[in-house]
C-alpha cells in the first residue's frame, strides 16, 4: 500500500479549530469597519453591473482585483500563513489571480452575452457571497467575531467574484475559474477536517458556479 | 521557635515570587522515573512533551501564554525533552516565547528536527530554528521523516562531531516506511529514533525496537494517544483497577505506562494544551511501571472493549 493512501484528511490538518477562529476574530477586530467599507465597495459596483453591465466593465474587475490582492497580502500571508505554511503558496496563487482580474480590467470589452439562467445564477451567487456569507459563521455555532466577509476572507471573496464574473459575462472566465475552485476545495477540506459545518458553503460555491458555467441558457 | 511576622511575610512575598523566579526550576530534583540514552548513559524522563498542533498558535499573546504555562509546568514536574519540527508551523517561536520566560531550564533537552527536501537547506533551517527556539545549540537534531535522510544524516554527523548538537536521529510516524527505518537503524549511527507506538499500534514490537535494543538507539514516541482518539474511545470504559498498583489513576497515564515500560523505549510525547494534562502526562512518570505480565494483560483488556 503506498504512503499516500495511509494518510486521512486529519492528518494535513496542522492547527486547531480554536487557533484558526481566534485568528480571524483577531484579524476582524483588527481591520473593523473595513469589513463594511468593502462590502459597500462591492455593492457599488454589483449593483450597476446587475443592471448594465456593459458600464462597469472595468469597475468590477478592479474592486475584485483589490479584494484578492487584499485577502492575500492582509489575511494569507500576514496571518493565515504563521499557523499554516502552506499558505504561502496560496498567497501566491491570490496574486496571480489578483493579476489575472487587473488584466480583465486593462482588456475590458463588450461583455458575451449571458443567458439567463447564468446571469441570475451569478447574481445569486454574488448576493450569497457578499451578503449571506458573513452569517455561516453563527450558523455553524460560532461566535459573530468569527464572520467571514468580502474581501477580509477569502472563501466569501472566491464566491462573490465568481457570481459577478457569471453575472457581467466575461469572455476570459475561463481563466479566471481555476484559482478559485482549487482554493474553495482546500477551504472545504480544512473545514470538514475541523469538522466545521460552513465547510459545506466552499463545495456548494464550486458545484454552483460549474452548473452555471455549463447552462446555456 | 518563633514564627515573625517578617518571617510570615518573607515566605508569603517567597511563594507570591514563584512564577516570577524561573530560575528556580533549574537543578530541582526531579522523582520522576528515567531511562538511560544508550549512546551516553544519560538520564532521560520516560515523558517528554510534545507540541504538533498543540503549539502552533501563531502570534495570538493568549495562545502564546498558555502554550508557556504548560512548558513552565511541564519543567516544574521534571521534564526535559521538548520536540517540535520546521514543519509544525509557528511551534517553534512558542516553544522560544516559554523558554525566555523561564529564562531557559538548564534541564531542557531540545529535540528538533530537519525537514527540508533540499539538502543544501538543511544546515540553513536547523540554524533558523535554533533561532526560535533561542537555544545556544540542540542536544538532538533528527531527520523528519525521512525526507532526504541520505544527505541530511552525514551532514548531521558532521555538526555532531562539531559539536553542534549532541546526538542525531530519524523519526516517522503512524508506522509508515517502517522497512526503511530499519534499514537506517542497521546501517547507521542514530543516536535516536522516533516512531509511532501505542497500546493499539504494536507493529515496533516485531522489529523496531528490537533492533533498537540490539543497536543500542534510543527510542521516542510520538503520538501515543492517536491525538486524543484513543483516550476518546477508551474513556467510557472503566480502567481496571489492578493498573492502579503502578500508579496510574486515569485513561492517559494507562496508554502512557504502557508505552514507557517497553524496555525499548526511552521516552513517549505527549502533546497537550492544558496545564493539568501535562501534569497528568508526566504523573505516568512516577510509581511504577508494569511489567511483562501486566503490559500483557493491558493489550488483552483494551482489545476486549
Amino acid at each position: 500500500m503506498s504512503d499516500w493512501a495511509t494518510y486521512t484528511l486529519a492528518d494535513f490538518l496542522m492547527f486547531s479549530p480554536r487557533v484558526y477562529f481566534r485568528l480571524i476574530e483577531r484579524y476582524n477586530q483588527a481591520l473593523w469597519p473595513l469589513q463594511l467599507v468593502f462590502i459597500a465597495g462591492a455593492l457599488a459596483v454589483l449593483v450597476p453591473a446587475a443592471l448594465h453591465p456593459s458600464r462597469v466593465r472595468i469597475a468590477v474587475p478592479s474592486i475584485f482585483a483589490l479584494a484578492w490582492g487584499f485577502c492575500a497580502w492582509q489575511f494569507l500571508w500576514m496571518r493565515y500563513a504563521s499557523i499554516n505554511w502552506a499558505m504561502s503558496y496560496a498567497a501566491a496563487a491570490f496574486f496571480i489571480q489578483t493579476g489575472l482580474l487587473v488584466l480583465t480590467a486593462l482588456l475590458a470589452r463588450e461583455p458575451a452575452s449571458v443567458g439567463g439562467l447564468r446571469r441570475y445564477g451569478g447574481i445569486g451567487l454574488a448576493v450569497f457571497g457578499l451578503l449571506a456569507y458573513p452569517f455561516i459563521a453563527l450558523l455553524a455555532g460560532r461566535s459573530p467575531a468569527s464572520a467571514e466577509t468580502f474581501g477580509m476572507m477569502p472563501d466569501p471573496t472566491v464566491a462573490t467574484t465568481l457570481g459577478a464574473m457569471l453575472m457581467v459575462g466575461r469572455r476570459t472566465l475561463w481563466l479566471l475559474l481555476p484559482i478559485p475552485i482549487i482554493w474553495c476545495a482546500y477551504s472545504g477540506l480544512t473545514l470538514w477536517a475541523m469538522e466545521d459545518p460552513g465547510a459545506l458553503a466552499p463545495f456548494a460555491v464550486v458545484v454552483a458556479t460549474l452548473v452555471f458555467v455549463a447552462a446555456r441558457r | 521557635m518563633i514564627i515573625t511576622r517578617r518571617a510570615v511575610v518573607q515566605g508569603l512575598g517567597f511563594a507570591v515570587s514563584l512564577p516570577l523566579m524561573p530560575r528556580l526550576t533549574r537543578g530541582q530534583p526531579a522523582d520522576l522515573i528515567t531511562k538511560p540514552i544508550p549512546r551516553s548513559g544519560e538520564p532521560m524522563p520516560v515523558v517528554g512533551l510534545g507540541t504538533w498542533i498543540t503549539f502552533n498558535v501563531g502570534d495570538d499573546p493568549v495562545l502564546k501564554d498558555e502554550c508557556a504555562a504548560v512548558i513552565a509546568a511541564f519543567f516544574e514536574g521534571g521534564g526535559r525533552m521538548i520536540d517540535s519540527s520546521p514543519m509544525y508551523g509557528s511551534s517553534q517561536p512558542t516553544i522560544g516565547h516559554g523558554l525566555r520566560k523561564l529564562d531557559y531550564p538548564e534541564r531542557l533537552f531540545s529535540a528538533e528536527k530537519v525537514w527540508i527536501s533540499d539538502p543544501a537547506g538543511g544546515a540553513a533551517q536547523i540554524e533558523a530554528s535554533r533561532g526560535y527556539w533561542g537555544v545556544g545549540k540542540f542536544d538532538l537534531v533528527q531527520v523528519h521523516n525521512l525526507v532526504s535522510w541520505e544527505e541530511h544524516l552525514p551532514a548531521l554527523f558532521d555538526m555532531k562531531a562539531a559539536g553542534q548538537l549532541r546526538y542525531v536521529g530519524i523519526t516517522t510516524s503512524e508506522g509508515r516506511r517502517h522497512r526503511e527505518i530499519e534499514r537506517v537503524m542497521a546501517s547507521q549511527p542514530i543516536d535516536f529514533v522516533q516512531i509511532t507506538y501505542n497500546v493499539l499500534d504494536r507493529e515496533p514490537e516485531d522489529r523496531i525496537l528490537p533492533l533498537a535494543r540490539e543497536k543500542g538507539i534510543a527510542v521516542i514516541v510520538n503520538r501515543p494517544f492517536r491525538q486524543g482518539d484513543l483516550i476518546r474511545q477508551f474513556e467510557d470504559a472503566p480502567l481496571p483497577d489492578w493498573v492502579a498498583e503502578t500508579g496510574a489513576r486515569n485513561w492517559a497515564q494507562f496508554l502512557l505506562k504502557f508505552i514507557i515500560s517497553h524496555p525499548a523505549v526511552t521516552c513517549a510525547i505527549p502533546a497537550t494544551t492544558r496545564v493539568d494534562h501535562v501534569r497528568e502526562n508526566l504523573d505516568a512518570a512516577r510509581g511504577t511501571l508494569p511489567d511483562e505480565t501486566m503490559r500483557r494483560r493491558m493489550v488483552d483488556y483494551v482489545e476486549a472493549l
